[in-house]
């Protein structure tokens, strides 16, 4: 198992893709250093009332948006560019044992896509705070402690959307089709659900993963769900996906 | 250079037994049996859509038999742990991710089965690439890919070598460095199959040859029987038939009486018939020689079971 480990490790590192993704990222985190900065030089200008009054999104904000869909990406690439250009059949002639090949997958895409969530949010927070200073902009100022959950939600929720990319992948062998599927999970659907009727518009709007990171850190205004129970349906979309995933995988012919 | 010895004891190290695979209502293979024995270069010939890469796929364990048996060594493939160390395969040279370098390839594959990196650089020196290790696949001409897809069968030194039409998009000396690569590694005592639609191909390079046709077994014989069934021979018709006969016997042809009447002779070129039959003024109406090379044996032997063919004339 640990060689298998190792093989899809090097598999992910050494295509082509994966450092394009991890470079977008790292783009994205520059690009929370230059809010920070535009927002502390903005701050600046400001009459002192004012200033108390500034609401501005916080550092991380821009990596928010990308990451799920950079790890998306990341996910489904992990296991379609194989079936793309048959290398799917040389994988599996090498380790014929598909629940391995499948776990040892599954667990280098987890760890690369955890450890890219919370090291890049980890860093656009830090950067903000450091280029902020000790300016009192409101949602500069809260301390570490507090945004600890949220940050450590971040990270997973790019683990657990990396994780249902492949697992999505892997079930319809197809880029195209894979991607797509995650885009409606994560940007369509939440834009529909306010048009079913109360109070399933928010019921339905907090089961959605971008929703639940919010929720599992306990900082949404008028969360639906418990810190919990939302940790519990993040982990479950995972699961379900890799779960198809695996079920495919095993029964049809590559 | 061979890691197992004991291979060359085992007499059946490839063995297909009632095998048949269907997708829906298409049967690709049909009650399939033929075994492969270790030592020699054995041809898997057949037309497009014949069934050799389903075999070869059943086989590698990558697709479900519908049913029969396709064993490796006595048991099935996908039981093996560290399946590199026992078989070899090259299905698809196109089959790299062009993202990667080659050295990057043989390494990904060479360690989930425990194959140290100086290995990788070992095959890639054996098959001609070490100076392009480094380079992308994507790069690559189709040529450096089979070279490279067959880098990959060799990394773990296995004693069972399948080549799935490994000599396509080869020059000349690419498909003559890969004849000589496969016999070597027969005359090691390893069991190398090799498919292939092209009979010439398998002629200079195979012992022995399983032909199919339509998913079934078509013949399962050594290349010198094949020959043998469809020899050379001269077609002579002649007013004179028993003269004829007796004076090519006598200058050592043999000759046989075809149930049209007509002459088969063997051993003797048409110059030398003609030559013989004016010398005793014997008329002849026809000297036809055949040439029955193993292409043409080949193609009368799958000729029924060809799925696309281009037809002769074509409606307008």
């Amino acid at each position: 198992m640990t060689d298998v480990l190792f093989s899809e490790w090097l598999k992910l590192r050494s295509a082509r893709s994966t450092q394009w993704i991890l470079a977008t990222v790292a783009g994205f985190v520059t690009l929370c250093a230059v809010w920070s900065f535009y927002i502390a030089r903005y701050w600046d200008g400001l009459s002192p009332e004012r200033q108390a009054k500034l609401q501005a999104a916080p550092a991380e904000h821009p990596l928010v948006l990308t990451l799920p869909l950079c790890m998306a990406v990341l996910g489904v690439l992990a296991i379609t560019s194989e079936y793309a250009t048959g290398l799917m059949r040389s994988s599996l002639a090498a380790v014929p044992r598909r629940g391995v090949l499948f776990a040892a997958k599954a667990a280098s895409v987890g760890g690369v896509a955890s450890a890219t969530g919370l090291l890049s949010v980890g860093v656009a927070f830090g950067l903000g705070r450091l280029i902020v200073g000790d300016r009192a902009i409101t949602d500069f100022r809260t301390p570490v402690s507090e945004e600890l959950p949220w940050l450590l939600s971040l990270g997973l929720s790019a683990a657990v959307v990396a994780l249902v990319g492949l697992g999505l992948g892997t079930a319809l062998r197809s880029t195209a089709g894979a991607v797509t599927g995650l885009c409606v999970l994560l940007f369509v659907l939440p834009g529909l659900a306010p048009l079913l009727p109360a109070p399933w518009d928010e019921r339905f709007a907090a089961i959605l993963p971008s929703n639940l990171a919010e929720q599992i850190a306990g900082d949404a205004a008028d969360p639906v769900l418990g810190p919990v129970p939302a940790l519990l349906i993040l982990l479950a979309y995972a699961v379900t996906a890799l779960a198809a995933g695996l079920v495919v995988l095993k029964r049809r012919d590559s | 250079m061979c890691r197992n010895a004991s291979y060359t004891t085992v007499e059946r190290v490839i063995e297909v037994r009632e095998l048949t695979k269907s997708y829906g209502r298409t049967v690709a293979v049909d009650g399939l049996s033929f075994q492969v024995k270790p030592g020699s270069v054995t041809g898997f010939l057949g037309p497009n859509g014949a069934g050799k890469s389903t075999t070869m796929r059943i086989l590698l364990g990558l697709d479900a038999a519908s049913s029969g048996e396709a064993l490796i060594n006595g048991g099935r493939y996908t039981g093996l742990r560290r399946p590199m160390y026992e078989v070899g395969a090259l299905l698809d040279a196109n089959a790299v991710h062009s993202g990667r370098s080659a050295f990057d390839h043989l390494r990904c594959l060479a360690r989930s089965n425990r194959i140290g990196t100086r290995r990788v650089a070992e095959v890639l020196e054996q098959v001609g690439l070490a100076g392009v290790a480094r380079k992308r696949v994507g790069g690559f001409s189709l040529g450096m890919k089979q070279r490279l897809g067959i880098a990959a069968a060799l990394l773990g030194d296995p004693g069972v070598l399948m080549f799935d039409e490994p000599v396509n998009g080869l020059d000349p000396d690419g498909v003559r460095w890969i004849r000589e690569l496969m016999r070597s590694l027969a005359a090691e005592g390893r069991t190398v199959l090799v498919s292939s639609h092209l009979m010439s191909e398998m002629e200079l390079t195979a012992d022995r040859l399983v032909i199919i046709g339509r998913g079934r077994l078509i013949a399962d014989t050594s290349v010198r029987e094949l020959a043998d069934r469809f020899r050379r021979g001269v077609t002579v018709r002649s007013p004179r038939s028993a003269d004829l006969t007796a004076a090519l016997a006598a200058a050592g042809a043999t000759v046989d009486t075809t149930p049209s009447g007509a002459l088969s002779v063997q051993g003797l070129a048409v110059d030398e018939i003609g030559d013989l039959a004016a010398a005793r003024g014997i008329p002849l109406y026809e000297v036809t020689p055949h040439s029955a090379t193993l292409e043409e044996a080949y193609m009368e032997l799958t000729s029924d079971s060809v799925d696309y063919r281009a037809e002769k004339s074509i409606a307008r």
